[in-house]
Formats: structure tokens, C-alpha cells, sequence
């Protein structure tokens, strides 16, 4: 069975590590395994379990593993492959003097978010075996272009294939009247769009499916709900419906009026302000025993 | 058959074979230049960085990018000869 895929959402600073962090344990001592990864470029679950994590998935419990994505290493790691195929595929690198345009590539805005879905691909293809894959997000604005990724990606794609089909027909007509027969040699970059449908498809796929789950979380302020109302509005756009709500650092019992009319189809779930400081695996398991009533709403 | 007559048969087909050739390739003449310009249109969608237009997604220039040397040389060529594109097609078009 495939993992369930869950993401913690929202506004910089409202809490997205520690509550993924709190729902990870919890669900790790239901004997569930859980993969928790930190999207975030500037990780935070080091500090929260007082552990140092990397691109290798390190133990923090029996059932719970925490991984950080090193968006620098996947940049790196697909710029050195890209240019490797072109080394093999160009028979004219050099009068091109493409590396110089290739070295300049690496800063192109959008490469952050790219790398960010590759590791995403990687990850949800090796553990295929956890239960859960809970994915600790980063801000907003960089959180709401990786998920955009792959619909942006797919009309490009599509509307540079029709072109494409249209060369090649061209092309076909070009090589009947010169040699009497149709072109048999296929076209590459044809074969290629065609491949990076059917991946992006694939993603699509993901992002909509019901064992993907969002939850936002946000503060009871009134930046953070006008922020998440934005967050809500966005998604809906590109067709991702949020799973669940969480207000962390609560000092109320009662659900803010405006989050239940505003997300009245979603699960709402309050986390309490901690009296003390939420950092290592033994704080955050005392605060869920603490308040167990979170966990009721939400799974 | 005599050496000779074989000999001028062997002429005249080729060069019933360079004339058909010689045709087939003037027929398809401004359908390849037509294919070249949208070669070139579709390398500037993808490529367009390298030559100052903004381009998309910059994944995607990365993911075609290996593929597509052909492209990238049409393009780099009409940009040096962009000076002067009335010309390009009229030597096609054998106007003069």
C-alpha cells in the first residue's frame, strides 16, 4: 500500500514544525511508521529533537524517522547529471561555449522549488514502506510555487508537445518527398516532452489524491487567518483541498469564530500553548499526553 | 549490350537521378525554412535565456536542454543573420 502523504502548511513562524513534529510522535506511538521530512530550507526539527538530521534518515523513535531535504545538494546533483548528458549528447559543446551560459543557470530563480520536488519524487519512490510520510513545508510563498509546480510545468509542456507535433509533421512531409519515405528516425525531444508529461502528470496525481493530506496551521491572530484564508484561496485555484486546520500556540478552548466559518468543511483542531519550552522527543511526548483531546478531531 | 550503350544508359539515369533529386529538394525548399523558423520558435520558447528572453520554467529548459543542439544551433544562427531576415527569406522565396 502507498504511504499517505501528509503536509504542514502555513505563514513563516505560526508553528508548521513543531505541531508536524507533535503529530509525528503521536501517530510513531501508535506503532505506525512515520518518515517526518523537513522541506524547509532553513530546517527547524533539529533544534525541535535536539538531534542532527541530514539527507540520511536518522531514528528518533522506534516507528518515527526524521530526514532533512538539502535543497542545495539536489540543485547540485541534477545541474552535474544535466550537464553530463550534454557532454554526451553535444558533438559542439565547446563552440557554443556552453558552459558559460550552463554555469550562469545555476542562479536562475525556480531552481529551489525544482529541487524541491525532485527530492520529493525520490522520497515518496524509496520509502514506500512507511505508513505515513509527513512533510514539514517551508513558507508560504516557496511552499505555494512547489505545489504549483507541476500544473504550471504541464500547460508549458503541452503546448510546447503540440508545437513540437507540428515540426515533426513537417518534417515527416519534408523526408516522403525526399526520399519517398516517411522519417523513421525518432524525434528526441518529442520523446522527452512526452516522458515529462506523463512524470508531471504522475505528481499531479499525487498532489490531488486522497492520501495526500494538508493541514494548515495557523496562529490565533488575525495576520495569520487572513494569510491562511490567502493559502485557502490559492490551493483551491489549482484544485488542492485542505484536509485539516490546526491553531497552534492557543490560549482559548473555543475555535476562532471566523477560522469555523471560513473552514467549515475542514477538521479544525486547537494546540494549546505549551507552559514550557516543546524541544526534544521527551518535552514532546509529555505534551501529548498532556493534551490528548488535539488528537480526537484530527487522526 | 555494347560497353558504350551501356555507358550513356548509365548517364542518363543519373542524371535523371541528380534532376529528381535537384527537384524533389527545390519543392521541399520553403517547407524546410518554413520548419527552421519554427524549429527556431520553439528553441526560443525553451531556450530563450540563453539569448535574453525570458523563458520558462526553468526546469524545463534544463530537461530539453540535452536534446536539443539542433535547435540551439538555428537559433544562435538567426540571431547573428537578424539583421537582415527580409533577405533570408527572399533568398528563399528566389526573389530578387
Amino acid at each position: 500500500m502507498k504511504p499517505e502523504l501528509q503536509f504542514f502548511i502555513g505563514k513563516g513562524g505560526v508553528g508548521k514544525s513543531t505541531t508536524s513534529a507533535i503529530a509525528s510522535v503521536h501517530l510513531s506511538r501508535n506503532s505506525r511508521d512515520i518518515l517526518l521530512v523537513s522541506m524547509d530550507p532553513a530546517h527547524n526539527q533539529r533544534d525541535i529533537f535536539q538531534q542532527d538530521f541530514g539527507e540520511k534518515p536518522q531514528r528518533v523513535a522506534n516507528h518515527l524517522l526524521v530526514k532533512e531535504v538539502d535543497v542545495d545538494y539536489w540543485i547540485e546533483n541534477y545541474l552535474k547529471e544535466t550537464e553530463k548528458t550534454i557532454k554526451q549528447t553535444y558533438s559542439y559543446e565547446s563552440a557554443f561555449n556552453l558552459q558559460n551560459y550552463f554555469n550562469v543557470l545555476q542562479f536562475s530563480p525556480g531552481l529551489e522549488e525544482y529541487a524541491l520536488l525532485l527530492a520529493f519524487e525520490n522520497i515518496i519512490h524509496t520509502f514506500e514502506d512507511k505508513n505515513i510520510i509527513i512533510f514539514d513545508m517551508a513558507p508560504t510563498a516557496l511552499t505555494l510555487r512547489f505545489f504549483s509546480l507541476p500544473f504550471i510545468t504541464l500547460i508549458w509542456l503541452e503546448e510546447l508537445l503540440k508545437l513540437r507535433d507540428h515540426i515533426f509533421s513537417k518534417k515527416e512531409i519534408i523526408s516522403k518527398i525526399k526520399i519517398g519515405r516517411r522519417q523513421i528516425e525518432q524525434d528526441k525531444v518529442k520523446a522527452k516532452l512526452e516522458l515529462l508529461i506523463h512524470n508531471y502528470d504522475h505528481l499531479r496525481d499525487h498532489f490531488l489524491s486522497d492520501e495526500t493530506k494538508i493541514n494548515l496551521v495557523m496562529n490565533n491572530d488575525k495576520l495569520s487567518f487572513s494569510e491562511a484564508f490567502r493559502i485557502k484561496k490559492k490551493l483551491i485555484d489549482i484544485g488542492i483541498h485542505i484536509e485539516s486546520v490546526l491553531v497552534n500556540k492557543s490560549n482559548s478552548k473555543a475555535v476562532p469564530d471566523e477560522v469555523r466559518d471560513e473552514f467549515n468543511s475542514q477538521k479544525i483542531a486547537l494546540f494549546p500553548l505549551s507552559s514550557k519550552s516543546l524541544l526534544g522527543y521527551k518535552a514532546i511526548n509529555e505534551y501529548i499526553d498532556e493534551n490528548n483531546e488535539i488528537f480526537l478531531e484530527i487522526k | 549490350m555494347m560497353p558504350i550503350a551501356k555507358t550513356i544508359k548509365n548517364k542518363i539515369v543519373s542524371a535523371f537521378h541528380v534532376a529528381d533529386e535537384v527537384m524533389r529538394s527545390k519543392a521541399v525548399e520553403t517547407i524546410e525554412y518554413e520548419v527552421g523558423e519554427l524549429d527556431n520558435i520553439f528553441a526560443i520558447l525553451v531556450l530563450g535565456a540563453f539569448i535574453g528572453i525570458p523563458s520558462p520554467p526553468i526546469h524545463i529548459t534544463m530537461e530539453l536542454l540535452p536534446e536539443m543542439e539542433n535547435e540551439f544551433e538555428i537559433m544562435l544562427e538567426k540571431v547573428s543573420t537578424a539583421h537582415d531576415p527580409l533577405g533570408d527569406l527572399f533568398s528563399v522565396l528566389d526573389i530578387d
